[in-house]
């Protein structure tokens, strides 16, 4: 099968990377990229574990094909931690709330909050709520990752709503 | 929290939480070796029958595949089950579910292992499958397993239940029946594995890697030293990791390559293969006095055991033992039996059978409160297990029994936070629900040790090596607080090895909520051992007596003298310059006694776990469906270790509960799941969650490493009951079944 050539912005780091055209998104930044945070859960879009932050916008990367990210922004968990990979805001209020139980669903969850609180950097209760219920967390009923999601807005001097 | 520790209930950090929310965590999918193939399964596509032809020249001879396996290639065991040996690595004799494996591959890509697979020639001959517990129990029905359908019969005889229903005042009967439920961990079951110098090395998703090499070196026919079996990071288990996954197919495949070889199940397969939570029929007989003291249980459970044994002789014991519930009653009778049939294999989960009868026991309370006009909770307090009560299997109850505290603890804080029972608007209706429970920790009365290994090290950090399988629940966390808070050091200065056959003793299995009571005792009494050592030089150091020391905050000091304060590096010095090392190894293995077969006397566990929970909910009467506003749920743990784990664990309890009750549901049509997907089989999302009031009770300190007991599986319990309940109060109706979906409620209400 012809190859194709895909131009994208991974991370912050524009990348040229040929693959195959019938590549998985997800086996695309998972094998070829070596984004391991990326996880796969149910490869039908419906555990958000493989969600990634395309354009600004939070997709689950089993659906798509790798092709589609051309010319775009994909911001994986490895694109997210501060300077010296420490954990950014969101990700130390996950740690220090107790929102990590077992953590395949950590990636998914954190970019989540993340592509929330970057349009809408004070969301309500609620809102948080919405803007992650398409990731499926099995172990911590998802309060102290609301928890933890509402301690980052604060952090950011988003407002309580 | 409690006073007097320094570790010991706080909300310390989880050792794995940093890696986690950066992402670097590896889970099994995630590891790659150089040279490594990838695996895949056959599975049958029938649910009961042999195997007529198999022919895999085409699959062997494709460029690419490494190694096509049956049951020949088997060099040791043929036959792998927690319990019973009953279920065949690769299919030799009979297939007795859909997807039993068949054959196995191994190939350079996942293409061409699903290729292989496909190449595969299979003719079967079917034999008439079996699917309900009624058919089962037919004289003339097809035999799974032998020559009987009946898996294990249970009787339990507690008084004279006969004599005592002819004293009662009132007596309720009421049938329950529970469903097929999944365990949607959401990291599917994944492995690799290799074979060097003899040696098999295996890095599963698992909670019991200790299980998991005993079956693996049988199916290879080699010493248990020969296999080392590693804990990758796991994404969940539930109940659902604790039988074999894909290690003996990967340990199969890496023995024959002489290749690295990996495999990953999809979700699909995960689900379809996996075991599931028993259902259960059951019939429920209560006998009390007027004023409310329950005099009389008598309990009938007929139990779906799938086509292996699995867990079943767990749940069915377990079921028994707590059939009547946390209650002082004097006449108990359960009878229990549980079936094979060509169903999916029903197995360990959260629980083990617990959840099922708590629905029942709770349901009968409820009711009982209801016709003698009883407030629920002091109909519960009247009969509740106390400090010197005998349980149904006879035994004296005398370690930490705080359930009436649970139940006054559960009132108060609902008093405080709960809204009046008010609906929200004319087209819903509201309720309230009652739902307790009890459950003991660790295995039912049969031998389940746990061992610990501790070095203090000359700068004063700590290496300690626990067998214990860390599923994410945090069992890493707690056992390095209860090591630092034994030693006198910090939180921080306990580096945990854990589950890794090769450096780490026997842990059992994480399951039975048992790794805090039972890890946690063994990692105290190998710091202990330790301390011994520590202890004999700093007498020596301080010229004092051992009752003197002080060992504390990462210092140590005779009492007697503060002002000899000694940094625990320092100290550590004196050991250095003695020539002493300060090494512990520590086991513990819970007080039980076996159970008498005819009438399951006997003391099952050291020690139980309470928990009594309120439900606040709404059901729309146009739709039925139904809104989660606030649940309070008190649990006794004897001592919280570290309250956010608590915490986590409760809440977590919560959404699996709940969706027990009102959401999931594991459907089958012939035995063939129909629906092992997430978007078919539905869980709880965050925008469904109500209001958590998790309340920690706390006990005399008596049972476990600094009073601690359990509370993995004593989160999900009471929510059963209670979501049940709730529901029942809001609409006036009574629920027999779980599931209670939307078109139940519709049903219910408009129909019947």
């Amino acid at each position: 099968m012809e190859k194709i050539t895909i131009h994208f912005n991974l991370n912050g780091k524009d990348v040229c990377r040929e693959t195959d055209p019938n590549k998985r998104l997800i086996d695309f930044l998972r094998d070829d990229m070596g984004m391991l945070s990326v996880k796969e859960g149910c490869s039908e879009g419906e555990c958000g574990a493989c969600t990634v932050i395309f354009n600004g916008e939070t997709v689950t990367s089993c659906l798509m094909l790798a092709g589609q990210v051309e010319g775009g922004e994909v911001i994986t968990l490895e694109g997210v931690a501060d300077e010296g990979d420490r954990p950014n805001y969101i990700q130390q209020a996950f740690i220090d709330v107790g929102a990590v139980q077992c953590g395949f669903c950590t990636p998914g969850m954190i970019l989540s909050a993340k592509a929330l609180l970057d349009k809408n950097p004070a969301p309500s209760r609620e809102e948080i709520q919405t803007a992650i219920s398409g990731n499926l967390c099995r172990c911590t009923g998802y309060t102290k990752i609301i928890d933890a999601i509402e301690i980052a807005r604060d952090a950011r001097g988003g407002a309580k709503a | 929290m409690k006073e007097g520790f320094s570790v010991i209930g706080k909300s310390v950090v989880k050792k794995d939480a940093v890696e986690k929310a950066l992402g670097h965590s590896l889970f099994a999918a995630d590891i790659k070796m150089p040279g490594m193939v990838h695996a895949g399964v056959l599975r049958s596509t029938i649910v009961h029958g042999y195997i007529r032809r198999l022919d895999i020249t085409k699959a062997q001879a494709m460029p690419g595949v490494l190694a096509v396996l049956t049951h020949k290639d088997v060099p040791g065991r043929n036959r792998i089950g927690i319990v019973f040996k009953d279920e065949p690595v690769l299919v030799d004799e009979k297939i007795r579910r859909y997807g039993d494996a068949i054959a196995i591959v191994a190939a350079e890509t996942e293409d061409l292992v699903r290729e292989a697979l496909e190449a595969i020639e299979v003719e079967y001959e079917e034999i008439p499958g079996v699917f309900s517990v009624e058919e089962a129990a037919k004289e003339d029905a097809p035999k799974i397993h032998g020559e009987s359908n009946i898996h294990l019969q249970r009787h339990l005889e507690h008084g004279n239940v006969d004599e005592a229903f002819k004293e009662c005042d009132i007596i309720i009967e009421n049938d329950y029946e529970s469903h097929l439920l999944s365990h949607m961990f959401i990291e599917p079951e994944a492995g690799l594995a290799y074979y060097e110098n003899d040696i098999l090395t295996m890095i599963c998703s698992t909670q019991n890697p200790h299980y998991d090499r005993s079956e693996v070196a049988a199916v290879l026919g080699i010493p248990y030293n020969r296999v080392h079996s590693v804990q990758a990071t796991t994404g969940g288990g539930f109940g659902g990791k604790l039988d074999i996954g894909v290690q003996c197919h990967i340990a199969l495949l890496a023995y024959h390559t002489g290749r690295p070889v990996r495999l990953v199940r999809s979700r699909r397969e995960s689900t379809l293969v996996s075991s599931k939570r028993h259902p259960m029929k059951m019939h429920y007989k209560t006998g009390a006095s007027k004023d409310g003291k329950v005099l009389a249980t008598e309990v009938k459970i007929l139990g779906d055991t799938g086509a292996y044994a699995s867990y079943g002789a767990a749940v069915i014991t377990r079921a028994s033992v707590h059939a009547a519930g946390p209650y002082e009653i004097p006449n108990i009778r359960v009878d229990a039996t549980f079936y094979f049939t060509n169903n999916p294999m029903a197995g360990a989960f959260r629980g083990f059978g617990v959840p099922q009868v708590a629905a029942a026991h709770e349901g009968q309370m409820n009711a009982l409160a209801k016709a003698l006009h009883m407030d629920p909770i002091e109909l519960r307090i009247k009969n509740a297990h106390r400090p010197g009560s005998v349980s149904s299997t006879g035994q004296v109850l005398d370690k930490d029994v705080s359930f009436i505290k649970c139940l006054e603890e559960v009132r108060k804080k609902a008093e405080e936070v709960l809204p009046p029972c008010v609906p929200t608007a004319p087209n819903k209706r509201r309720g309230r629900g009652y739902g307790c429970m009890y459950y003991g920790i660790g295995n039912t009365g049969l031998p389940n040790p746990a061992g610990a290994f501790v070095e203090v090290l000359a700068d004063a950090s700590v290496n300690l090596m626990v067998g214990c399988a860390d599923i994410g629940q945090g069992s890493t966390t707690v056992l390095a607080q209860i090591c630092a808070e034994t030693l006198g050091l910090r939180y921080e200065d306990i580096k945990v090895t854990f589950a890794n056959t090769q450096v780490t003793p026997e842990g059992g299995a994480t399951s039975a909520s048992r790794q805090t009571f039972i890890s946690g005792m063994a990692t105290k009494n190998a710091a202990e051992m330790a301390k011994q050592t520590l202890t004999e030089v700093a007498c020596e150091v301080f010229g004092t007596q051992k009752e003197d020391l002080v060992f504390a905050n990462a210092e140590v000091y005779p009492k007697s003298d503060e002002s000899k304060k000694m940094a625990f590096s320092d100290f550590m010095k004196e050991l250095v310059k003695r020539g002493k090392l300060a090494l512990g190894a520590g086991s513990y293995n819970p007080k039980t006694t076996s159970l008498d077969p005819k009438d399951l006397s006997g003391v099952p566990f050291e020690v139980y776990s309470y928990a009594a929970t309120i439900m606040d909910l709404e059901v729309n009467i146009e739709t039925g469906t139904v809104d989660l506003l606030n649940v309070v749920s008190a649990h006794d743990v004897g001592t919280a270790i570290n309250e956010a784990l608590v915490e986590g664990q409760i809440e977590g309890g919560v959404a699996m509960g709940v969706g027990y009750v009102l959401l999931e549901n594991m459907e089958t049509k012939k035995g063939i799941i129909t629906n092992p997907e997430f978007s078919k089989y539905l869980i709880l999302t965050a925008a469904d969650m109500p209001n958590i009031y998790p309340v920690i009770v706390e006990g005399d300190g008596e049972a476990g490493p600094y009073g601690a007991k359990g509370v993995g599986e004593p989160a999900l319990i009471p929510m059963i009951p209670a979501t049940v309940d709730a529901v029942e109060n809001a609409l006036q109706l009574r629920f027999e079944k779980t599931p209670i979906l939307p078109i139940d409620i519709m049903r219910k209400l408009y129909a019947e």
